[in-house]
């Protein structure tokens, strides 16, 4: 609190019991031969005393105001309120030595014991209040902060999570296409060139696109697209592509590389075991307020993965899963299913939500 | 033949551009330079009628040499230059300086030759590099006849004459050429006041054609049109703007 503020506080205090004492003594007709300007030049006085002391006092107390136990109350703390009080009323009957009004001549000794008399209870009972006042803020701002890190601690420990998961994915991929590549160059070198200009535009948007988790659908696909043509390549035309989005959705928000591992596990695991007619299609359509994702591959079923495939698919499905669920806790949903004909469903629901700034996007009209 | 000139300050990337060359046909490269001095000494001395130009070179960069090459009266005609690149960040500001392409590295054969095949187009047909680094057309039409983007993490600088037809979808629009679709954010409107409506026809609110791969217009079983592409492709049309596409016919 700053100190003008406190102060400042304490002087309207005394201000208010200055009219309270007018207004009493007037309605009491009181013959107390007292001016209006006296009277509220003492009880302001007296509380701005009051308020600059007890400022000092905290400011000097500092953190102990939390702390200090009982004992330290008894012993401590309540003898400095005593002296305290004891203090400011000696400056302040300094400062008024006309006071008491309609008393016989005092000393100063005489005038400080009568106004200690009336006035140490009232300045007590400031201090106490001011105190524990003080005691009550300071542990709501602790309770605050501590509440404050934790949330900060979970985002953070939440980054850090889908960082490592994002992570986890472009090595697999990159080595893998690195490998096709390098098997390419000693067979075919204008394939293995191709591969490598497809890679170079993959991990050019992919780079241009950074730590961001959240992307729209328009720049995941642009990345699907671009990785389905390589794949298309490396299983010359044997598999046919299917895409159908709804097209208010391309400005949805997606994770960023969510789709790519599960059509990574359809090719390794479901097209790769058909020498002909396969045929992978991924469907994203609205559903109310959620979006609905589908990749379906066509192949041997999920029963034959797992028994020779020993469980390879999930690594990468897992991680999808992961992700969906730090991203969008319960309010999403990730489903494998086995469909006719050896087709395997994978199906992703989550929230539908809309960046609020459209991607910039380069475009330039001339000559 | 095309005579060309190559700037890089990589020789591997000069050597791979001078290999892919020999495959096309018409270019004779007739010199080589690693800085921007070297090449601007070797235009003045060869005068190519295209270069390839990259941008990240020691000293001056490519930007540099083409304004150097534009200002200088002694370089007539101007070379086409087509921009090498590592990065794709400069492609506005090479399409704002005419540029033929921008390529980025590294780049296929396939992709050269789309560029070169361009170049050879624009250098036969007798056609000058637009002079100046000024985008004010000095053609005097209003309408765009390229068009920059990025797709697929591919720069593309797209004539005009080669899209076939666009199609709306919400807040973006498709490009469809010969073998590609693009996804542009574009609206239709913008789109549409950007083409020459000699070239280009509205035949749906959410699809405009390219006249020149117009084949028919057809009147379908159901009573509604159809604007038939010389590829047998089929777009559907509204009645609203069927007497458009009348006017048109008749011309033709």
């Amino acid at each position: 609190m700053h100190p003008v503020v406190f102060v400042g506080a304490f002087t309207l205090l005394g201000l208010l019991f200055a009219l309270q004492e007018w207004v009493s003594i007037h309605s009491w007709n009181s013959h107390i031969p007292i001016t209006f300007q006296l009277l509220i030049a003492a009880w302001c006085v007296h509380y701005f005393l009051l308020g600059t002391i007890f400022w000092l006092l905290w400011r000097w107390l500092g953190h102990h105001i939390q702390t200090a136990s009982l004992m330290c109350m008894a012993t401590r703390i309540l003898p400095l309120s005593l002296a305290a009080s004891v203090f400011e009323e000696m400056i302040w009957v300094a400062v008024f030595p006309q006071l008491p009004i309609g008393m016989p001549r005092m000393t100063y000794w005489h005038r400080l014991a009568f106004h200690l008399d009336s006035d140490t209870v009232d300045s007590l009972v400031m201090f106490w209040a001011v105190f524990f006042l003080l005691r009550g803020i300071g542990y709501y701002q602790l309770y605050r902060e501590t509440a404050y890190a934790a949330v900060q601690l979970e985002t953070q420990f939440a980054n850090a999570q889908l960082r490592a998961l994002r992570m986890q994915l472009n090595p697999h991929f990159l080595f893998n296409t690195m490998n096709s590549i390098s098997s390419l160059m000693q067979t075919d070198i204008a394939a293995a060139d191709k591969m490598l200009e497809q890679l170079s535009s993959l991990l050019r948007i992919t780079l241009e696109r950074g730590d961001v988790q959240l992307i729209p659908l328009s720049d995941e696909m642009e990345f699907i697209e671009m990785y389905l043509a390589m794949q298309d390549r490396r299983f010359s035309g044997r598999v046919r592509q299917e895409v159908y989005i709804e097209p208010d959705l391309y400005d949805a928000l997606v994770p960023a590389m969510i789709l790519q591992p599960i059509i990574e596990n359809a090719y390794t695991h479901g097209l790769s075991r058909l020498d002909r007619d396969g045929l992978i299609a991924i469907d994203v359509r609205r559903n109310d307020a959620m979006l609905s994702i589908s990749v379906i591959n066509s192949g041997r079923g999920l029963h034959l993965e797992s028994s020779n495939g020993a469980g390879r698919r999930g690594v990468g499905l897992a991680n999808v899963k992961d992700r969906l669920r730090l991203h969008y806790g319960n309010g999403q949903a990730f489903t494998i299913e086995e469909l006719a004909h050896g087709k395997v469903r994978v199906a992703l629901t989550l929230p539908l939500q809309f960046s609020e700034r459209p991607t910039r996007q380069l475009t330039g009209y001339g000559v | 033949m095309i005579h060309t000139v190559l700037a890089d300050d990589e020789v591997l990337a000069r050597q791979k551009l001078r290999q892919l060359l020999r495959n096309e046909p018409e270019i004779d490269v007739v010199g080589e330079g690693a800085t921007a001095i070297e090449t601007i000494e070797l235009v003045r001395a060869t005068k190519p009628q295209l270069l390839f130009l990259d941008i990240q070179m020691p000293g001056m960069d490519g930007f540099d040499v083409a304004t150097e090459l534009c200002s200088d009266t002694n370089v007539m005609p101007k070379p086409h230059i087509i921009f090498t690149t590592a990065h794709d960040q400069y492609a506005l500001r090479a399409f704002e300086i005419h540029a033929m392409d921008y390529l980025l590295k590294p780049f296929t054969q396939e992709r050269l030759s789309s560029a070169v095949d361009r170049a050879r187009k624009e250098i036969l047909l007798g056609n000058q590099q637009p002079a100046g680094n000024s985008a004010t057309g000095q053609t005097g039409s209003r309408y765009t006849t390229r068009i920059v983007f990025k797709s697929r993490g591919r720069i593309v600088f797209l004539p005009v004459s080669d899209i076939r037809w666009i199609s709306a979808e919400e807040n973006y629009v498709r490009i469809c050429t010969q073998n590609e679709t693009h996804l542009l954010r574009e609206t239709m409107a913008r789109l549409e006041e950007k083409l020459d409506p000699d070239m280009f026809l509205r035949v749906h609110r959410s699809s405009i054609v390219n006249l020149q791969h117009v084949k028919e217009v057809r009147t379908e079983a159901d009573g509604e049109y159809a604007v038939v592409l010389v590829n047998g492709e089929k777009l559907t049309m509204s009645r609203g703007y069927r007497s458009r596409i009348n006017g048109w016919l008749t011309h033709s």
